[in-house]
């Protein structure tokens, strides 16, 4: 079937990334050099959508003060989700732009235009509801699925046995009769995902089709995700900066001293600056603006517009939200971590998470996996090791 | 001010593509507005009002195909905003229609001639004299483009004009002094007042300049000199899209435009550093070197830049002074030797602005304009141009450009004047730092509560002093534009020689104090003052200082440069009074009686 319409849900803060969602929806955090949301839109221009709808939220003015009325040509429209009450909530905002059939898709998750496509393709005249699945030894991190040959027989939002192979890449195609029905589901604590939706069109009976699709997926649900996105899509090559040499990517407006060193796979973005003798790489996506001072070394780490990394400091597997400032010889080295994200520990691969302005003093050291909150300080020489509140002062 | 827009090889589609172009025109004017549609006959519809009293006429109407299109939208200078002054205007016989930007000066002399002859005028405009004078040339055998020729030679004044004759599949432009700009389609070209009337259907622009005449048919366009002598125009791809003129989901132009300002700003210094180097390298400025005295000649926003710039070139050690152009243009300041005079117009065609550059031009000046807008009148006319790169401004309440021409000013200041490269240095990190300073300002902004506590009152005073004291004359004037409630800004030092006397509980005061230097405790004397009125004090501060103990509300900005300080801290000025508009249903982005660009004098 040919689809012309796309609904992107990008109205949900992202709870699980908080302290980087203070100021801006999930869908605008960085992976490489680019709001995740860039990747999402690509994707849907590239397989042929002409109608883009983005369903905002949470800081809406950030997606649309970055996007504006169109991408690539194609126009955006915007509507906006008071209340985040859910995916399935989220799509009713949406509501008016449904006449035929629709593309729906998460705006906080990595995807190909060739899964787009295969949605599409896959899509029939008599499937109510066309989703794409994927197989994934975690199923249970996303929505798992059950398929029979190729008809969605179990979708589960959050399931709590490990024993799903196939999960729900957030990639769909509604039939408009979902809407009126979708409506009546009924959600879980007062939220209405759009696979309550997508269940109560498969009680009725309706088909609902699965398709198998592989590519580069990934979601972002925590910050950890971060740095891992980043490594995949600079093997991947989806990076906008001119390829200056094999894997090292440098936009023209940036400044490279003759004595710093790239190690690829890097991107630098425009007007960036890296001082004589830094580091950086590989796996590093530096953002806009940003100050890398001599000897500093930066690796596995996406620091966002403005950050500046005092001379001699180490970042690595860190993530540095805008303008934030580590000092002179500060370091995250990084490496396996716990982290706490809200009452859950989690074994992960992370350094320092630094949301936006946070700063920290020079020779402070992070232990692996802290979460620094917007706009805290944390004195010079301080070693920390638990994570830090919005705007607070960490003395030494 | 009005806007013009002209379209040719739109066959059936010419209507609506008059009409999108004049939608992206209304910030020019719009208390009136109409189209004519050529061919073999010419139909003109027009009407007073905004844009959509003239679409409620044309509804449902059918007008087929035609090869030209043209429309105007006015504001008035010649007679009040009726259906009759509005234009296109025709001459006698219908023959011919025509759209005009400017003041035509001798109009007077030109319609009592025709009236001596017999022709009946059906307007109170300076623009009908044009029709009624092709009509004549054409009744005499002469052909349309030399009616056209003929005609214009015996104009004076300022004047962008497009006209179409019945019968004829061409469209005739000319400018003096007034913009006018080719755009340049797929078998489909276009005459605007400015790009973003057509931006969303071709990049590929042609700028004309003053006593060309263009001529564009479905086939293509020539541009031929005040001689008939042909002109070889370059054609320049405009980067800006068709997306930015869009309010992208946002309520109004004016808050949209307020969130752009980080990526303005960003936009603004890319690739003017050096950085390794420590030297700021503008491009547009190579070669320039250190005047021996400043003037800056502007008007409105843009004058309240230039007094931020007069500062920065006294503490470089350059005398420096503002002037506000319509008072320069009749009464100039003595020009020294070596000196510059620095035009700050955001659309490059504010003619009071232009008319006082070409004042110091003629006494010997070197000119420098600082603009958005690259190909305008100023831009091409100065010596030299420093591009501010803000992007198409749409709210007729200036925002984003005001912040664009402060750090444009700073780039300015230090490219011409000599500093150490540590001082330099300094400058590129604050530089770098605002747009992060000012995200952070729309990410925390208290503005709305603060608008809620105070936003009913009736009179509002703004004070600052040193570089702060532009932005609190420009947080007055914003508030004043769009709120139309009474407020005045104020140097703080100024409050009691007189307007103290103004100050009550009644009337709320806006105190910017940035830093903590003696400037700033001098300031906070200034606040005690207004508080032992009874006055109600707002303090956008750094908290630097100790204002806040002084305030009963306060709004925050980060810590920033001294210089660039006054840049972060405008923006809860402009977020102020957006929301007191808002919340008093203003028409923010047209505020009444204002329009975008002044290109009348």
């Amino acid at each position: 079937m040919s689809i012309n319409t796309a609904v992107v849900l990008a109205a949900g803060e992202g709870k699980r990334l908080r302290p980087l969602t203070t100021n801006r929806p999930k869908p605008m955090l960085p992976a490489a050099n680019r709001p995740v949301l860039e990747y999402v839109l690509d994707a849907l221009v590239d397989a042929g959508i002409e109608d883009i709808h983005i369903v905002v939220g949470y800081r809406h003015e950030r997606i649309q003060s970055h996007f504006g009325p169109t991408y690539r040509d194609r126009p955006l429209t915007y509507h906006e989700q008071d209340k985040q009450l859910g995916s399935g909530h989220a799509l009713l905002a949406a509501r008016d732009a449904i006449s035929d059939d629709v593309l729906v898709v998460n705006g906080d998750e990595v995807v190909t235009a060739g899964i787009v496509d295969d949605v599409v393709d896959g899509h029939g005249a008599n499937d109510a509801c066309t989703l794409a699945v994927s197989e994934e030894e975690q199923a249970a991190r996303f929505g798992a699925v059950r398929l029979d040959g190729e008809t969605v027989v179990e979708l589960v939002e959050r399931p709590s046995e490990g024993t799903y192979r196939l999960f729900n890449v957030g990639v769909y195609a509604i039939d408009p009769s979902f809407l009126p029905l979708l409506e009546t589901a009924r959600g879980d604590a007062g939220e209405l995902a759009l696979t309550d939706g997508i269940a109560a069109v498969a009680e009725r009976g309706d088909h609902v089709r699965g398709v198998r699709v592989d590519g580069l997926y990934s979601k972002v649900a925590y910050p950890w995700d971060l740095p891992a996105l980043t490594v995949s899509l600079l093997a991947s090559g989806r990076i906008d900066e001119r390829e200056t040499e094999p894997g090292v990517y440098v936009a023209d407006s940036a400044t490279v001293a003759d004595s710093a060193t790239l190690y690829g796979p890097v991107v630098v973005g425009e007007d960036a600056l890296i001082e004589p003798g830094a580091v950086v790489g590989p796996d590093a996506a530096i953002g806009r603006n940003v100050t890398v001072e001599s000897s500093a070394v930066v690796r596995r780490s996406v620091l966002d517009v403005g950050v500046r990394v005092g001379a001699n400091a180490t970042l690595v597997d860190s993530v540095a939200g805008e303008a934030v400032r580590i000092g002179v010889g500060a370091a995250a080295p990084g490496g396996m971590a716990e982290v706490r994200i809200g009452d859950r520990v989690h074994d992960e691969r992370l350094g320092g998470v630094f949301a936006d302005r946070a700063e920290l003093g020079g020779g402070a050291t992070v232990t692996p996996g802290v979460l620094v909150g917007p706009g805290a300080v944390v004195d010079p020489g301080v070693t920390l090791r638990r994570n830090v509140p919005e705007d607070a002062e960490v003395r030494g | 001010m009005c806007g013009i827009i002209g379209a040719v090889g739109h066959g059936a589609d010419t209507l609506d593509v008059v009409l999108d172009g004049l939608e992206t025109l209304e910030y020019r004017g719009y208390d009136s507005a109409g189209v004519a549609l050529g061919g073999d006959t010419l139909r003109v519809e027009k009407r007073q009002g905004r844009l959509e009293a003239l679409r409620e006429a044309l509804r449902g109407r059918e007008f087929g195909s035609n090869p030209v299109g043209i429309g105007h939208t006015r504001w008035s200078t010649h007679g009040p905003p009726t259906d009759a002054n509005a234009h296109p205007h025709v001459d006698e016989a219908g023959r011919v229609a025509v759209v005009h930007n400017g003041i035509i000066e001798n109009y007077q002399r030109l319609r009592d001639d025709l009236e001596a002859d017999g022709v009946t005028f059906t307007s109170d405009t300076d623009t009908e004299v044009v029709p009624h004078l092709i009509g004549r040339f054409l009744a005499d055998g002469v052909d349309p483009e030399t009616a056209f020729r003929r005609t214009v030679d015996r104009l004076e004044g300022s004047y962008a004009l497009v006209a179409t004759v019945a019968g004829d599949p061409r469209l005739f432009g000319t400018r003096q002094d007034s913009p006018l700009v080719l755009g340049v389609g797929d078998g489909a070209y276009y005459l605007a007042s400015d790009v973003p009337a057509f931006l969303g259907r071709t990049r590929d622009v042609v700028y004309l300049d003053n006593g060309e005449t263009v001529v564009v048919d479905a086939n293509g366009w020539t541009v031929t000199g005040p001689e008939d002598d042909p002109v070889e125009k370059e054609v320049t791809t405009v980067s800006w899209s068709a997306e930015q003129t869009g309010k992208s989901g946002y309520e109004h132009f004016m808050i949209k435009e307020i969130h752009e300002q980080p990526d303005a700003l960003r936009q603004g210094i890319s690739g003017r550093f050096d950085d390794l180097a420590g030297r700021v390298t503008v491009e547009e400025l190579e070669g320039m070197g250190t005047p021996s005295e400043v003037h800056f000649v502007a008007c409105g926003t843009s004058y309240h830049a230039a007094l931020y710039g007069v500062e920065l070139f006294r503490q470089a050690g350059v005398p420096a002074g503002a002037f506000l152009a319509s008072e320069y243009a009749t009464g100039p300041a003595p020009v020294p030797t070596n000196g510059l005079v620095v035009g700050v117009t955001q659309s490059g065609e504010t003619a009071d602005t232009l008319a006082a550059l070409r004042e110091a031009a003629a006494r010997g000046a070197s000119t420098l304009a600082v603009t958005n807008v690259v190909g305008s009148t100023a831009a091409r006319e100065c010596d030299h141009a420093l591009f501010i790169r803000s992007g198409p401004e749409i709210g007729v309440a200036a925002t984003k450009t005001f912040s664009s021409q402060l750090t444009a000013l700073n780039l300015l200041v230090e490219s011409v004047t000599v500093s150490t490269a540590d001082q330099t240095r300094e400058l590129i990190d604050a530089l770098r730092t605002v747009p992060d300073d000012i995200q952070q300002v729309l990410d925390e902004t208290a503005a709305e509560r603060v608008v809620e506590a105070f936003g009913d009152r009736e009179s509002f005073f703004f004070i600052g002093r040193g570089v702060n004291y532009p932005v609190a004359l420009e947080g007055a004037l914003k508030f004043k534009e769009i709120t139309y409630e009474h407020a005045e800004g104020f140097a703080a030092g100024e409050l009691k020689h007189g307007p103290l006397a103004l100050v009550t509980e009644e009337t709320p005061v806006f105190a910017i104090v940035t830093g903590d230097d003696e400037r700033a405790r001098k300031t906070i004397g200034n606040v005690k003052e207004v508080e032992a009125r009874g006055a109600p004090v707002v303090a956008v501060t750094d908290g630097e200082s100790e204002v806040d103990r002084y305030a009963d509300h306060v709004l925050d900005v980060p810590a920033s440069h001294r210089r660039t300080a006054p840049v972060v801290a405008n923006v809860q000025f402009q977020l102020v009074a957006y929301h007191t508009a808002d919340r008093l249903g203003r028409s923010i982005d047209k505020p009444r009686n204002l329009a975008k660009s002044v290109t009348v004098e």
